[in-house]
């Protein structure tokens, strides 16, 4: 095939000392910044956007790429070894890692996390390399109407799947929507929404909102309720893998990369449905069982490797699609938007050096990151242990440094803030913050795919379903819908029943 | 119907309402009630958006319609949800003591701080501005204020020089403008 060929160029063009140094730089931060308590990958992704502006493209995607890894990395160092609830996403590595770690083994399980990583990531980014040249190709080939289907089904899904119930995903998708039109709509030259301020008139800025709703909304919500003392810190204790380990994560290791691969490519709600289900296959599949819950390595070793693989996932609808299916990838998708390229069908033909030189990166950026990892690790394990007043200004500080750097006006920087003011109540009042950056970045694309669809049809709306290709898509949804809502009931249960058994004095030891 | 307890809401560290004060749900009626009044804000002023007569078809007011009706929708959804007694639940986070009450003072203090910054950044450049603003946000989280000013002013030195010298980005530089390295 011609793509290897095509990514072999990208390997030569990665392995440039200066875009090697970029890929350094940028895992060395993603996992910097990951680590770091209190930050996800969407905020890390979203607060380092800034560091990009002045790169040219390959160099700013090669940077992002590598944060956007290295990001996934840092996180679970995070759960592993700090004893809080933790967010839903990472519950279960949190559960069993924690628990691991706090029974003297967290090198370990600290070590099957990022081999795991290693392996899973690199798998995925083979399958990547292969199947996203496949589904560009088919992707060309689509229509408005098609493009029309595939947006309602990130809409729907991504806000069925992310918090609570799908009337606070719904809401939070159209409070996103209508950000989104603030401006002059493209297609007519009208102002719509901007109140004839003409602050307003270019429309907001998405880099401005997303920061805000990520990294001022989150420091808002925390600063509210901040959590009063220091936090548990479990020291990393015993060794490296031991052959045992090694033994009981391997399976688990290319499990988790089989289940995270697909999971990540559909838009079902992304890592955290990849991780649980890992998880609960894990646990059926074990010989330990009685070891899950108190610190099971098998239980660490597949999800962080499934976590890994659907972030690798993610990247071929949004290469080849232009479609996010996870707030990090809506993310991504404003990083290629700032370079004036917009992710999609078009992508590998118009972009292809561009496109092979990014995934090249994403090998070269894992290796990075699994020696970055092992030997390293105590150096990030000291950044646990920042000062969380300190954590905190210092996020809104790049928080207002990132809008300010975008255009140079205050006007963003008071945009920036009311945005964060949003973003608190939302996480306040328990409605799903992803939903909205979605809608935010894929409103003007869903709007301009309709109007295009109907103005070829003049004016038919049957014309949306007729395509098979389309109605094919709405099939899949009621079907996605369906399975995606039982999956997150099933998550949610074994949640609590894993925190009902945690709960629980500890009877049985790990015998291994 | 999804249960209320999603998003990894922890049985016993959830907002459980005690003694019949449910404050914290009053607010989650007035969410529902301003959902639905920015719906209606959202028709009222599609109204309002001209449609030039070479507008094809769909012309730029039918998405912002949709736009509400999603809205209203969402907002009847919500009330009927809380009617039943499904309430959100705060979101989790490793900082996060979900137990606790909204600390107004902390608020107020990271308000200020932050409209200090965008009131001075321009007349005292970005060093001096930023350094007040993880001062006066450190210090409303806890930290002691000399202390945070000089991890402020270090940061915030460095994140100029940086940003101005190595990414080639704009940042006033203020009354340090024409000291080497500031711009």
């Amino acid at each position: 095939m011609g793509d290897i060929g095509l990514l072999m160029d990208g390997f030569a063009a990665v392995i440039q000392p200066l875009y090697l140094l970029y890929a350094l730089i940028g895992v060395t931060v993603g996992t910097a910044v990951g680590v770091l308590p209190g930050i996800g990958p969407a905020m890390t992704v979203a607060l380092l956007l800034p560091l990009t502006y002045s790169l040219e493209p390959a160099a700013a995607l090669i940077l992002f790429a590598g944060i956007y890894y290295g990001g996934m990395y840092g996180g679970s160092t995070t759960s592993i070894l700090l004893n809080t609830p933790g967010e839903a996403a990472s519950i279960v590595t949190a559960l069993e890692g924690n628990a691991m770690a706090r029974a003297g083994r967290g090198a370990s399980a600290l070590a099957t996390a990022a081999i795991g990583s290693f392996v899973a990531g690199t798998i995925a980014t083979i399958a990547l390399t292969f199947l996203a040249p496949a589904v560009a190709d088919l992707a060309v080939q689509l229509g408005p109407q098609d493009f029309v289907a595939l947006t309602v089904l990130a809409f729907l899904t991504v806000a069925a799947m992310f918090g609570a119930s799908p009337a606070r995903g719904i809401a939070a998708l159209a409070v996103g929507l209508l950000l989104a039109m603030i401006g002059t709509d493209s297609l007519t030259g009208q102002q719509r929404f901007t109140f004839g301020l003409p602050a307003l008139a270019d429309g907001i800025d998405v880099v401005v909102v997303a920061v805000g709703i990520f990294a001022v909304g989150e420091a808002l919500y925390v600063a509210s309720r901040m959590r009063k003392g220091p936090l548990p810190l479990v020291p990393v204790g015993g060794s490296w893998m031991s052959r045992e380990d090694l033994r009981r994560s391997w399976k688990p290791w290319l499990r988790g990369a089989a289940v995270g691969f697909p999971i990540g490519t559909i838009p079902a709600g992304g890592a955290d449905v990849a991780t649980f289900l890992s998880y609960s296959m894990e646990r059926k599949l074990s010989k330990h069982k009685e070891e899950f819950g108190h610190g099971a390595i098998e239980g660490v070793a597949g999800p962080e490797s499934a976590n890994n693989a659907a972030a690798a996932g993610v990247l071929v609808p949004l290469l080849t699609l232009g479609l996010p299916t996870s707030a990090t990838a809506a993310i991504i998708i404003v990083a290629f938007q700032s370079y004036g390229i917009q992710p999609g069908p078009l992508l590998f033909e118009q972009e292809s050096s561009l496109v092979w030189t990014l995934i090249a990166s994403l090998y070269i950026g894992n290796l990075l990151l699994l020696v970055l990892n092992l030997p390293l690790v105590g150096i990030w394990v000291k950044l646990l242990q920042i000062p969380r007043p300190y954590l905190y200004a210092g996020i809104l500080t790049f928080a207002a440094l990132g809008s300010y750097a975008v255009g140079a006006s205050t006007a963003d920087m008071m945009l920036l803030f009311a945005v964060g003011v949003l973003g608190w109540g939302m996480r306040q009042f328990g409605f799903p913050v992803a939903p909205a950056v979605v809608g935010l970045i894929l409103g003007p694309i869903a709007e301009e795919q309709l109007r295009r669809t109907l103005a070829i049809s003049q004016g038919d709306p049957s014309a949306l379903v007729t395509s098979p290709f389309a109605a094919a898509v709405y099939t899949l949804l009621l079907v996605f819908l369906a399975v995606g809502i039982y999956l997150k009931r099933r998550q949610v249960r074994t949640e609590q029943e894993l925190l009902r058994s945690r709960s629980e004095p500890v009877i049985q030891e790990g015998t291994s | 119907m999804s249960t209320p307890s999603g998003s990894g809401a922890l049985p016993s560290g959830g907002a459980a309402p005690e003694g019949g004060t449910r404050t914290w749900s009053w607010g989650e009626a007035a969410i529902a009630v301003g959902l639905f009044a920015l719906g209606v804000f959202t028709l009222v002023e599609t109204t309002t958006i001209t449609v030039p007569g070479s507008a094809n078809v769909l012309g730029p007011r039918a998405f912002p319609y949709a736009v509400g009706v999603l809205l209203i929708g969402a907002s009847l959804a919500l009330a009927v949800s809380l009617a039943r007694g499904q309430h959100g639940f705060a979101e989790e986070g490793e900082d996060v003591d979900a137990g606790a009450r909204t600390d107004w003072v902390t608020v107020a203090k990271l308000v200020a701080s932050f409209a200090a910054l965008v009131l001075l950044i321009e007349p005292l450049g970005w060093p001096i501005a930023a350094t007040l603003l993880f001062a006066g946000t450190a210090w409303a989280l806890g930290a002691r204020i000399l202390r945070a000013a000089a991890v402020g002013a270090v940061l915030n030195v460095a994140v100029h020089v940086l940003f101005v010298q190595f990414l080639g980005l704009f940042l006033p530089a203020g009354p340090l403008e024409g000291v080497p390295f500031f711009g």
